[in-house]
Order: C-alpha cells, then sequence, then structure tokens
C-alpha cells in the first residue's frame, strides 16, 4: 500500500523517491527504537541485580539514597 | 483656534454664516493628508489653523488615524498587530506518515510556535527542520523528560541526532505545544516542546529542549510517525517583534 504524506496541506501519495526515503529512515527509527529499549533493559537487569544481592527492593533503595 | 467646542452649532435657514461659524466647521471635521510631512506642512501658515490639541486626521500612505496630544501626533489605529501572528492557518491532515510545511518561518518574525493535534498515528514521533523543501538530517540534539504513569526518566536523543525526538505515543489523543527559536536566524536553532499524551489507560507526557546546532536558516518542518499514520491538526504562529 502507498504511504501517504500531508504536502504542505494537500493529502497525497507519496512518489516512489519519497516512499524510499520514508521506508530508510523508518527501518533506522525502529533499529535505533530497539537500541535504546534494549540497553534500558540492561540497565534494569544490572539494577535489579544488584538489588537482589543486597536483598533490598527498588523503594528500598530509593529510600536509601535520599 | 483650539478644537474645544461648546456646542456643536445649528444653523438656522437663510442664516448668514460668518467665518467664525465657517471655521467651525472647517476645524472640527478629520483632515486626510498623503503623509505626516504633508500634515504636519497644514498647519500654522497662512489662513491656516494654529495646529491644537485634539485635532485628528487620517494618513493615505499608512491607512492610521491619528491624535495630536498637544505635542506629538499619536496613532488611534487600526490597533497593532497582535503578540502572537497566526502565519499558517489550521490545516488538517488525515491517515499521512509525515506531514510537510514549507514557507512557515520568515524573517518577519524571530520565534514561532507550532500547535500541533493527533487524534490517531502510533509510534516514535519526530520533527526535522527544512529549509528550501529539504529536510536537514544532521546536528540535533534533545533531551526528553518523559513521564510514563509514576515512572520519570530522562532521554537522550532518543532516536539519534537526525532529528528531534518527542516521544513515543499510541492511538490516543494528543497535544503537542513547539517553540521554535530563531529558525531564519544564521545561528542554532532551539526546540522546546511541551507534550501531553495518553498511554494505554495512563497518562503519558513529555518535555523536550534541544537544538538543531548549524547556522542554516529554515523556513518549514516535517512532522513524521514511523508505526502507523497519522491524523490530526498543525498552526504555526508568529511572536511578534514589536509592542
Amino acid at each position: 500500500m502507498t504511504m501517504r504524506i500531508s504536502d504542505n496541506g494537500v493529502d497525497r501519495d507519496m512518489t516512489a523517491d519519497e516512499e524510499t526515503e520514508f521506508l530508510a529512515w523508518q527501518k533506522r527509527s525502529f533499529a535505533k527504537a530497539k537500541a535504546r529499549a534494549d540497553a534500558q533493559t540492561a540497565k534494569d537487569l544490572a539494577r535489579q541485580a544488584v538489588l537482589d544481592k543486597l536483598g533490598l527492593t527498588a523503594d528500598e533503595a530509593a529510600a536509601l539514597l535520599g | 483656534m483650539a478644537n474645544e467646542q461648546t456646542s456643536v452649532p445649528l444653523y438656522a435657514a437663510s442664516e448668514v454664516l460668518t467665518a467664525t461659524n465657517m471655521n467651525i466647521s472647517a476645524g472640527t471635521g478629520v483632515p486626510v493628508f498623503a503623509t505626516t510631512g504633508t500634515r504636519d506642512a497644514a498647519f500654522g501658515g497662512a489662513n491656516e489653523k494654529v495646529l491644537a490639541e485634539g485635532q485628528l486626521c487620517y494618513l493615505s500612505a499608512s491607512n492610521i488615524v491619528q491624535y495630536y496630544d498637544g505635542a506629538a501626533w499619536a496613532t488611534v489605529g487600526p490597533a497593532a498587530a497582535s503578540g502572537l501572528v497566526c502565519t499558517k492557518a489550521q490545516t488538517a491532515f488525515t491517515s499521512v506518515m509525515s506531514v510537510n510545511v514549507d514557507n512557515a518561518f520568515s524573517s518577519s518574525y524571530t520565534n514561532y510556535k507550532i500547535l500541533v493535534t493527533l487524534s490517531a498515528g502510533t509510534g516514535s514521533f519526530t520533527m526535522k527542520l527544512r529549509a528550501g523543501g529539504v529536510d536537514t538530517t544532521t546536528n540535533y540534539g534533545s533531551y526528553n523528560t518523559a513521564g510514563v504513569t509514576a515512572t520519570l526518566s530522562l532521554i537522550k536523543n532518543g532516536l539519534g541526532t537526525d532529528e528531534f525526538y518527542f516521544g513515543d505515543r499510541n492511538a490516543k489523543g494528543a497535544g503537542y505545544d513547539i517553540s521554535v527559536i530563531a529558525p531564519q536566524v544564521a545561528q542554532p536553532t532551539g526546540v522546546t516542546t511541551s507534550i501531553y499524551s495518553s498511554y494505554g489507560p495512563d497518562d503519558y507526557s513529555y518535555i523536550t529542549v534541544g537544538n538543531q546546532n548549524s547556522s542554516t536558516q529554515f523556513d518549514g518542518f516535517t512532522l513524521l510517525i514511523d508505526t502507523t499514520a497519522m491524523t490530526g491538526t498543525y498552526a504555526v504562529y508568529g511572536f511578534s517583534k514589536t509592542v
């Protein structure tokens, strides 16, 4: 299905070049979002591992650090 | 002759009109001058009225009405432009993945506000600045303060440095208040954005602060969403540079 664009107030189908450019941007955007989510997951897991070692909940750790 | 009147005369049929009578009529109308120069030259000469407080005039070159306050001319109207002037009328878009807006910024204003509403569209929502109909895809930097339910987080360059990242959204309604600082000035362009959205059953909001760190003079912008098509509106306003 052809992608649509609002071009200065006019909704229309993207040209082939516009669609190619958009799909490339979309692919990069998905990759960056995944990388950011993966990094956050890794960070959360590392934090949880430390909390598990200390035997603290996240709320207790937050209270401890003020 | 002073402009203050003590009566509004009404002449009777066959009454002899004196010079005084005629001067009242001539002196209390609103004379029309081409410019301030012809205005100033029209008073105080031989057989001309001496300029006095309360005098009105209309200047055809500038289409304004003025009054003389005894010391200087002041403008009655039309009123000066308001502080925020709509430069792109509210425009709707339906089921699109991107929105191009050219000729949104000019040297008439230094700073701008873009107001966007979305009623549909999912995924990462971003903005790129444009010049001459072409997106600029480098040198962006931004921080997002993201509040999702009870979790507050700070995100730096959420989708890299090739656009402003305004957060993720689902299909629910959202409002974007985007201030653009000096897009037409040959210096970095600043952006601050406040966003409210609704994410699942919980509230969801972002504050974005960033800039495009080049000296490009931008005249437009592109809004993009990466997952499903968006429906909404945008409008652009320029902040007046004068009082």
